[in-house]
């Protein structure tokens, strides 16, 4: 089945998160800049008052004289939409982001994992977070599935039986598909106000009358596939951000857990070994796998501090082959986030009873000369600098003293 | 023709406690009553410096030294000879 998880408005919701307040006064997106004075998604407070998502700017203010306008945050909302796809990657959803606020997902790699399709939902609404407007749908086609999300309350999911989808969509109004307002409006007048109603009339009149979008639009009503537009059945999952990955194939699904331990510590022997990575240690890691049975599993791991050593690794990992739902074909390790090593911290005071005390002696000096060097490697030549007093009894401070580099 | 190891050096070094441009807000005595946009809570001390008087460079400033709302503590002075508040550390 395709899934599709829906955020209504989310371009407002994304700018209100930062003004909560505002979350109570009628509040709509303000007009984009330069263009036509329409107003973009409104929030519930403001639909109440009569305000709705394309009105004229001034005739929302003649109905809503309180009308908060937001501006628009387009950085903003890609920022906070990355965050969600993400979070959803994580939870092993393989999503195809179409525009912020709307994805699709195809459910078969995650029934075995969740327990159904249902259950599959119901942890991609909390991978979301309960602090957006989420509703979730799914169907056999696209189409189906985003009108099942917009119909269902927000934070519930509408599941729609394959061999009753027409029915599904036939008392739906028009408005969910991707006509445009003047075409809507010319069958409002010939009286066609539901996707079934449209469904119902012959394919070619339809296309003579509203052109090629009408007629995707029919095909969508009848909850066809249409010839020259996108798969409405097929979802293609964004490729993973991924710095380096590596898999093992076993000759035959693996459930033994001691033998998955064996085989994770030789793809972390593997992947540590690959000259890309270039000493850069490893910040977040996954590890993923394909179930026998045809679904896959996959958990992400942030570790505190970078590390490139294999007993952390195994370490940070091990404890999550426990979690594999299902005997596994393929183990795979991918590392997400490298960054430079940094060195460690080390401290030039070491903890006797209540106090902490100086070190001392060759110890000092090698840790202070460590430190300089990390310094010195991070902000570049001259950032290590003695301060070097040329006039101490200056009543002018900036006469003083001067720091004066030392390489 | 050798270039003076010394002389490289020195163009790099840079004076310690440099003053910094601020941006004050002033009251009807000249003391700041906003210094980068915060309200100034209390005043803890005043005092000027007036040096290099013999040279073509003099120094005529007037100090304060201010708790701001936030808690913070700053001094500040306002230049009278060129103009301008600048914020300074080690004063």
């Amino acid at each position: 089945m395709v899934a599709c998880i829906l955020i209504p408005g989310f371009e407002l919701q994304a700018a209100l998160r930062d003004r909560p307040r505002l979350g109570l006064s009628p509040a709509a997106l303000a007009p984009l800049p330069g263009k036509e004075p329409l107003l973009g998604p409104v929030n519930a407070t403001a639909e109440t008052a009569g305000v709705r998502p394309g009105m004229r700017l001034g005739e929302a203010l003649a109905v809503c004289p309180p009308l908060v306008l937001v501006e628009r945050d387009p950085a903003g909302v890609e920022e906070q939409w990355e965050q969600i796809v993400r979070r959803l990657e994580d939870s092993g959803f393989a999503v195809e982001p179409v525009e912020p606020g709307c994805l699709y997902f195809d459910t078969r790699g995650v029934e075995r994992l969740y327990g159904g399709v249902s259950p599959a939902l119901k942890r991609a609404l909390s991978a979301v977070g309960s602090s957006w407007t989420t509703s979730a749908g799914a169907a056999d086609r696209r189409f189906a599935a985003l009108a099942a999300a917009a119909i269902a309350r927000p934070g519930q999911a509408v599941v729609v039986d394959d061999d009753r989808t027409k029915e599904f969509l036939a008392p739906l109004p028009l408005t969910l598909l991707p006509l445009e307002p003047r075409r809507r409006e010319e069958l409002d007048r010939l009286g066609v106000k539901k996707i079934g109603q449209l469904a119902g009339l012959p394919g070619s009149a339809v296309a003579e009358r509203l052109g090629p979008d009408g007629r995707r639009a029919w095909s969508l009503a009848r909850n066809e596939d249409n010839a020259g537009s996108e798969d409405n059945a097929r979802v293609t999952a964004r490729p993973a951000v991924v710095e380096l990955t590596e898999r093992l194939d076993f000759p035959e699904a693996i459930a033994n857990e001691l033998t998955l331990r064996r085989a994770l510590t030789a793809l972390l022997d593997r992947i540590l070994d690959r000259p890309e990575r270039g000493g850069r240690e490893i910040r977040k890691v996954a590890l993923s796998a394909r179930l026998v049975g045809g679904g896959s599993w996959r958990r992400t791991v942030t570790l505190r501090e970078p590390s490139a050593e294999r007993g952390t690794l195994r370490a940070a990992l091990g404890p999550k082959l426990a979690e594999l739902p299902a005997p596994v074909l393929t183990l795979g390790i991918e590392l997400l986030v490298l960054v430079e090593s940094q060195g460690r911290q080390l401290a030039l005071v070491r903890p006797e009873g209540n106090a902490f005390v100086p070190l001392e002696g060759d110890e000092l000096q090698t840790r202070l000369r460590d430190g300089l060097r990390q310094v010195r490697a991070a902000a570049g030549a001259g950032a290590v600098a003695s301060v070097v007093e040329v006039a101490p009894w200056s009543r002018i401070p900036e006469q003083r003293a001067l720091l004066v580099p030392r390489d | 023709m050798v270039a003076d190891p010394g002389a490289a050096r020195a163009a790099r070094s840079a004076r310690l406690n440099e003053p910094r441009p601020a941006l004050v807000e002033e009251g009807f005595d000249g003391a700041p009553c906003r210094v980068n946009r915060q309200p100034v809570a209390v005043v803890r001390e005043e005092w000027r410096v007036l040096d290099r008087w013999w040279t073509e460079e003099p120094v005529s400033r007037r100090y304060f030294e201010v708790v701001l709302d936030s808690g913070e503590n700053v001094v500040v002075f306002r230049d009278q000879q060129r103009g301008g508040w600048f914020s300074q550390r080690g004063a």
